[in-house]
């Protein structure tokens, strides 16, 4: 895993190249000297308590739903929802 | 103004307009489209259900009060059956699958929405000019930008064409083309209002809020849409707001503002002394104001866009034409993933995907993410310690009025400089109201986190004080 990927790649976007507007954001970034640099998360604290999860339950969607999601599938033919042709390298 | 959902209950339930005619009224409004607001109408299920309305009061049966209300969505919630295309190519042709939690709890009280509304794509811009459907324009001077993200939100509301609408803030983007175009608009506490079913860009500071005409529409909004959501986990249980608890100023004593805000180069110097002269008149009603230090804007909107980058790159990898969206197809598929996504996504989205995927590399993620995350962490520890000596921090919404359509493309940076004053508040989780008094877009009210009441009841105070 040692290949270094570039921006492009990452971002599954050809040609993209790092812009110097949010480089100049980083920069601040980079020069600032926060009083603790790990992060604890101590003050934003948004997840749920283990003791008040959702219960783990399999809703069926519903016939609409179903429909819908069927009909956003970007390639259809003779009643298959066509996917593109898988990696080869 | 008063509340225009009151007045709008009392004329359907004493029959002085009937819910058909208000709905196609203000429908053939939006069916102009004058200022781009509008990315589709939803009018079969609009006229329908005003139908239903009209039998309901005819057989003398009760109506609640938002039965029968029109309103506006951002055209970034899931509203089963309805386009969604977050102002972009990919999705043009996209439709929901299911009802966003918020929508579905307006829909549960009879509201009834009209038009999913025009907005920067994916959220990202701050003048609904990075949109398929042509820059939305000011409600005041059409020469201007609405505001955005949510500007045809913005626009709707203030120009009438919608009694409220919801739009929704990551950055300011309900508070700033609220106060680009003279209306109220609520970034609640994050957590108070489901995420479930909005389009995510950054998930750790997406809010979902009202744009309305008076404080008492925002409150009626806020209250119906609130709630805890098996949905959404970061949401959290609240209690109603209640008509009278914010018709007195009781419990505010003290008021502060950022004094770097306002000694800021980049300030106005109008929107400077109309600020100053609002914090002169509420000394005047005998409220203590205290000057506060807070970080400098640019450690601000870096901080922001930091993050905001990183998690709407991670948001957004789902976008790969897949099983949605306009897939291109290409030789195999990494080719039509890349190629997908490079045609259809605009020059913006690009932008912040690229910095988002920079952020969160090796190398990058120690020096700047994670640093990134401690600042919020402190920006967050110094707002706890503010609201310890203060009740309410009041600023201005933008340092400047609203820029000319055309100009805020050609400089991305000076655009993400412009979302200076409303970042931080994001940040901090905050509850935040623009109110459309004090500078020439307005002022921000923000309470201590949960605390919208605080908020809205400084809003009224400062209605009939400014």
């Amino acid at each position: 895993m040692s290949k270094i990927m570039t921006v492009d790649i990452l971002s599954s976007i050809k040609g993209a190249k790092p812009s110097e507007s949010v480089n100049q954001l980083f920069d601040v970034i980079r020069n600032a000297h926060p009083t603790n640099n790990n992060s604890l998360n101590n003050v934003n604290i948004n997840a749920v308590s283990v003791d008040d999860l959702r219960e783990d339950e399999v809703v069926k969607s519903s016939d609409l739903e179903r429909q819908i999601i069927k009909e956003n599938f970007p390639n259809e033919k003779n009643g298959y929802l066509v996917v593109s042709k898988v990696i080869e390298d | 103004m008063e509340s225009q959902i009151k007045a709008i209950h009392q004329q359907l339930v004493s029959k002085q307009i009937t819910c058909t005619a208000l709905v196609q009224e203000k429908l053939d409004l939006l069916k102009q489209n004058t200022h781009n607001t509008v990315n589709s109408l939803l009018e079969e299920s609009a006229l329908a259900a005003a139908a239903k309305v009209d039998a309901k009061i005819a057989k003398g049966e009760e109506i609640g009060l938002l039965e029968g209300i029109p309103f506006g969505i951002k055209d970034v919630y899931m509203v089963q059956g309805t386009y969604t295309t977050a102002s972009s190519d990919l999705l043009k042709n996209y439709k929901s699958a299911y009802t966003a939690t918020a929508i579905q709890k307006l829909l549960d009280a009879g509201a009834i929405p009209l038009v999913k509304e025009n907005c920067d794509s994916f959220g990202h811009g701050s003048s609904s000019e990075n949109t398929i459907f042509g820059a939305v324009k000011n409600a005041v001077d059409a020469n201007l930008v609405g505001g955005g993200s949510s500007g045809g939100s913005a626009v709707n509301v203030a120009k009438d064409y919608t009694v409220f609408s919801i739009g929704g803030d990551t950055g300011g983007s309900i508070r700033q083309p609220a106060g680009y175009n003279n209306i109220y608009g609520l970034k609640p506490t994050y957590g108070r209002i489901s995420r479930y079913g909005i389009m995510a860009y950054a998930s750790s500071t997406d809010c979902v809020g009202p744009l309305a005409k008076s404080i008492e529409d925002i409150r009626i909004v806020l209250n119906v849409m609130s709630g805890k959501d098996g949905k959404d986990q970061t949401t959290y249980a609240s209690e109603a707001i209640g008509e009278e608890s914010i018709a007195t100023i009781d419990g505010v004593k003290t008021v502060g503002y950022f004094k770097n805000f306002i000694e800021s180069d980049a300030i106005d110097t109008t929107v400077k002394a109309d600020f100053l002269a609002a914090v002169e008149k509420i000394k005047e009603k005998g409220i203590e104001v205290k000057e506060l230090d807070f970080f400098k804007s640019d450690t601000l909107v870096s901080t922001y866009y930091t993050l905001a980058m990183a998690e709407t790159a991670s948001n957004l990898s789902r976008l790969d034409g897949t099983n949605y969206g306009n897939r291109i197809e290409d030789k195999n598929l990494k080719e039509t993933y890349a190629v997908t996504r490079s045609e259809n996504f605009s020059e913006e989205t690009k932008r912040r995907v690229v910095g988002g995927n920079q952020v969160l590399s090796q190398g990058f993620s120690d020096a700047i993410y994670l640093k990134g995350l401690a600042l919020r962490d402190q920006i967050a520890e110094n707002f706890e310690k503010d609201f310890q000596e203060v009740d309410i921090i009041l600023s201005p919404v933008t340092p400047a009025a609203p820029p000319v359509i055309g100009d805020s493309l050609k400089d991305p940076l000076a655009m993400y400089l412009s979302d200076e004053y409303t970042v931080g508040f994001s940040l901090g989780q905050l509850p935040t109201l623009t109110v459309p008094q004090g500078t020439v877009t307005g002022l921000q009210i923000t309470a201590a986190k949960r605390n919208e009441e605080q908020v809205l009841k400084f809003a009224n105070f400062l209605k009939d004080t400014l």
